[in-house]
């Protein structure tokens, strides 16, 4: 699987190439508008993440270079700027999804997945881990092939979890995964718990090896123990 | 009142008031232009009898003609010397009376002393007199009749590149790109109006280009350090190596860092709606979303032990969708946020009108409660979510309004702007 990280900042291009690398992804990058476009001409990715704003031109331009040279490649779009006018321009020439910073490694890791999910499984994916089968698009999950019913938060909770196994996840990430960043309550840290010990009950109950661990108390970790 | 309207008034009362004044000194200048030539022509016969008197010795006969009669008479004690009056004159031909001009006088004929009364008609001369004036007054009504005329078409027609000129400022769209388009006309004034408001218009579009402009960096430049360090905390994490201390720091860092960047988040908005930079206008089914958000809010409601009532009917409603997901969710969150344990809260959403009350306690400073950072003592948030709400209907021309009321807060939103209260 191949990925293609197009952003100016160094500090930011360093954590999220750390953060990808493994699991068989090769992680490219671009640091300037000419790189990108000529990487993006050059080769086929599974998906690039693109920042907005380049030195040498427009992140949008490299959007409409890639649709006009008719690839397929999956594009999620990485701004600071959370002009709706933006978004919408960048959804419409045909990225996949848009990500406003900041955001938590753990989020970019999981939209990615889906886009690459969507694009190369046109969604009939199965996430399999050890013994647990996620079937996406139907939403249903499978333990040694038996079904478990979960709500619909734990169902997002073991995606996310999956799409980001053996990482720290933190619990502001997955506050902001669940309820989005316009909620500011800490008692949200409180429904995490719940949510989490519930998920990890079924899947236990279920007869799945425990994989969730609780991290130092500020994140979870999802993975083979 | 009307730039015309205001200009006529005056222009009629002057005009009025200069031909009324007009006429009557003609009138009097014209009587006593007629009644000075009478007054000769009586002299003139007066004289006449005085030479006939002094060369025949004796008086002329009493003579009665068209438009001149004689009379004598012995004088009595009291009687004027030389006066002129008017009197009456009788026509014997018409056999009418008649307006006439008479010279009473004195004759001295031997020892005797003979008073004379000389009459003449003064009708044609009144007549005259007449005509003039009914003329003079036609000509003035006529003449107040152009001038109505020529306001009431002409004027308007003067005036029409101003009129349309407001029109297009009225319309003026600060976020449109296209200019003022030019008035046909030769007036100067109104030519150097259009270049003002041109230049003023493209001054402003300038400005509210820079400010977006500057919106727009002043967010990028200030979320990517954020991003940074979210990033790094992220991958701090990952390195598997921290203490349960070390992690409290980090967990204090995240939240501070969240709130940091939801501040500067808020901060923007209220400045894009202030600006209107917001554009997505569309037609927002407003139950749909309120459910949605029931749904998002549930854990809380039921963590906090509230009594939920609510009631909602198919509302449509015109605004971003973008802001009424933030409007709903400040005024729901705040609901919660603001409540007692086990306290209760009641939405209800019909036609034109959101509304949701809460139990809480009461608070002071109930006018400030829409301003920026202004917040209870105890509250966890910024205090932008009501001034964001604010703006928000604002901006839309919705009626915020809050009052507190049996231990409880209320909060509505009436959708419905004053002008189109007015219609229905």
């Amino acid at each position: 699987m191949k990925i293609l990280v197009i952003e100016d900042e160094i500090a930011l291009l360093d954590s999220i190439l750390e953060y990808f690398k493994g699991e068989g992804i090769i992680c490219e990058q671009a640091r300037d508008f000419h790189t990108a476009v000529d990487k993006v001409a050059l080769y086929h990715y599974d998906c690039i993440l693109l920042d907005l704003g380049l030195p040498g031109g427009e992140g949008l331009d490299v959007l409409r270079q890639l649709k006009a040279l008719k690839k397929q490649d999956g594009v999620l779009i990485i701004s600071a700027r959370h002009a709706l006018d933006d978004k919408l321009a960048g959804l419409d020439l045909g990225a996949d999804d848009y990500l406003v910073k900041p955001f938590h490694l753990s989020e970019l890791k999981a939209r990615v997945s889906a886009i690459i999910r969507r694009k190369n499984f046109s969604g009939n994916h199965v996430i399999a881990f050890q013994e647990i089968d996620v079937h996406v698009s139907a939403m249903t999950v499978l333990v040694n092939q038996r079904p478990v019913a979960l709500t619909r938060k734990e169902f997002d909770l073991l995606v996310y979890f999956l799409s980001n196994k053996d990482k720290v996840v933190s619990k502001m990430a997955i506050a902001e995964h669940l309820w989005g960043d316009e909620m500011d309550l800490s008692d949200q840290f409180d429904f995490i718990y719940t949510h989490v010990k519930n998920l990890r009950k079924k899947l236990v109950e279920a007869g799945s090896t425990d994989y969730l661990r609780s991290v130092y108390g500020i994140g979870y970790k999802f993975g083979t123990p | 009142m009307r730039l015309s309207t205001s200009y006529n008034r005056v222009n009629f009362l002057t005009s009025t008031l200069t031909l009324v004044i007009t006429g009557i000194s003609y009138y009097l200048f014209i009587h006593s232009m007629f009644t000075d030539r009478i007054d000769r022509d009586l002299a003139v016969e007066e004289n006449e009898i005085r030479q006939y008197t002094a060369a025949y010795r004796k008086l002329p006969l009493p003579a009665t003609f068209l438009d001149q009669q004689v009379a004598y008479r012995t004088i009595r004690p009291g009687d004027p010397d030389r006066v002129f009056t008017y009197t009456k004159f009788y026509n014997v031909k018409m056999a009418r009376m008649e307006p006439g001009r008479s010279l009473l006088t004195t004759v001295k004929l031997g020892d005797s002393i003979y008073q004379v009364t000389i009459t003449k008609s003064r009708v044609e001369a009144e007549d005259l007199v007449r005509n003039i004036l009914l003329i003079t007054l036609a000509v003035s009504v006529v003449l107040l009749l152009v001038l109505l005329l020529i306001n009431r078409f002409f004027f308007n027609r003067l005036w029409r590149p101003f009129y349309s000129m407001l029109t297009k400022i009225k319309s003026f769209q600060i976020s449109s790109t296209e200019a003022l388009q030019k008035e046909p006309t030769q007036i100067d004034e109104f030519i150097e109006l259009h270049a003002s408001v041109h230049a003023m218009a493209e001054r402003v579009r300038k400005d509210y280009r820079e400010l977006k402009n500057f919106t727009d960096n002043a967010s990028h430049e200030m979320m990517t350090p954020l991003a940074v360090i979210n990033l790094k905390l992220d991958s701090l994490l990952q390195t598997g190596s921290l203490s349960a201390q070390q992690a409290v720091l980090i967990e204090d860092i995240y939240l501070a860092t969240g709130k940091l960047s939801r501040l500067h988040q808020s901060l923007l908005l209220l400045s894009k709606i202030e600006n209107n930079l917001i554009s997505d206008i569309q037609n927002i089914n407003l139950s749909e979303l309120v459910h949605l958000k029931l749904r998002q809010f549930e854990e809380l409601l039921e963590k906090n032990e509230l009594k939920f009532e609510y009631s909602i009917v198919d509302c449509q409603v015109q605004l971003s969708r973008f802001l009424a997901d933030i409007l709903l969710n400040n005024l729901i969150s705040n609901a919660i946020r603001h409540n007692l344990k086990g306290g209760e809260i009641k939405l209800k959403l019909n036609q034109d009108t959101f509304s949701i009350s809460n139990t809480g306690r009461e608070m002071d400073g109930n006018s400030r409660l829409f301003d920026r950072f202004s917040k209870s003592a105890d509250s966890e948030g910024m205090g932008l979510g009501l001034a964001i709400s604010k703006q928000i209907c604002n901006l839309y021309g919705f009626q915020l309004n809050y009052h507190f009321a049996d231990d409880q807060h209320h909060f509505s939103v009436h959708f419905k702007t004053a002008s189109e209260n007015e219609q229905d």
